[in-house]
């Protein structure tokens, strides 16, 4: 909470000084899905072949998705 | 009620261990559990807001020991005791206590499946007026309910902005200590991460956090 970036850096995700980063506190009456940003040059794949990129933790916003 | 699972903004819990491959249960016995939560609370002899309460009221030292599922347990076994589900000879027994009637238990396994997929929404029509909208200023009040609430300390007497108008949903206070669902709007409301924990915060950063209406006053 106090620290976002300290705890993504423990899940090995370097977040940039000049990125925001957004805590959603999840209270329990709404949940929230993570959507992974889209790698660059990745516009041609097939859905297959994004799903395969993606990850429980690119799911749960503690990495992001690799070509 | 400010107990010690009001954990935001706090230090010294050492860094989160990554769990390579975590599985769903680290033993057969957290399954057992969860499947036990589930049947015990189709008795609705609570509610999910009670049954979180109960965990909260966990001694403070178990609490901190604990794993999720022991939690679980601790306060499945608090919630069956106390709603006369089962016996404290039972409990220590682990048999049936022959002076109490057997009753038929309301979830049989075909109702699992339906049960879970069903989940518990919370949304509730209403037809009173939202008292805030998107974009409005807020302060977070200042109280300190002991029973159950949602409106964590870190943000109490804070200042913050609506996010997002999510409608009418039960409102946890009232309903854990069984006076009704009273639903009430609940918001998103958006805290700079400087309005709460200073100025060595990224000033870009925030925390949006789900609010009740009872927990905000105009700013």
């Amino acid at each position: 909470m106090i620290d976002p970036r300290g705890v993504l850096k423990d899940f090995g995700l370097a977040v940039p000084d000049d990125v925001a980063v957004r805590v959603w506190d999840s209270t329990a009456e709404i949940r929230y899905l993570v959507l992974p940003e889209r790698p660059a040059g990745t516009e041609g794949l097939s859905t297959e072949a994004l799903e395969a990129l993606v990850t429980r933790d690119t799911m749960i916003g503690t990495a992001k998705v690799t070509p | 009620m400010n107990g010690v699972h009001d954990m935001g903004g706090m230090h010294g819990f050492g860094p989160v261990e990554p769990e390579a491959n975590e599985p769903v249960f680290h033993a057969p016995w957290e399954g057992r559990v969860l499947a036990l939560r589930r049947g015990l609370g189709a008795w609705r002899k609570w509610n999910i807001d009670a049954g979180r309460h109960s965990i909260e009221t966990l001694p403070p030292a178990d609490y901190l020991r604990m794993s999720y599922y022991e939690k679980w347990l601790a306060s499945a076994i608090k919630l069956a005791l106390g709603a006369g589900l089962i016996t404290q000879r039972e409990l220590e027994t682990g048999k049936r206590d022959p002076s109490v009637p057997v009753a038929t238990p309301p979830l049989t396994a075909d109702k699992v499946l339906p049960a879970i997929m069903k989940g518990g929404p919370t949304h509730r029509e209403t037809t009173a007026k939202p008292r805030f909208a998107a974009g409005q200023a807020v302060r977070a009040k200042e109280i300190n309910p002991t029973g159950h609430t949602r409106l964590p300390r870190y943000v109490r007497g804070r200042l913050g902005t609506i996010e997002r108008d999510h409608g009418a949903h039960v409102f946890p206070d009232s309903n854990a200590k069984f006076e009704g669902e009273q639903p009430q709007y609940l918001y998103t409301v958006r805290f700079s991460a400087r309005e709460l924990w200073g100025e060595a915060a990224n000033p870009a950063d925030a925390v949006y956090l789900d609010l009740w209406e009872d927990y905000l006053d105009v700013a």
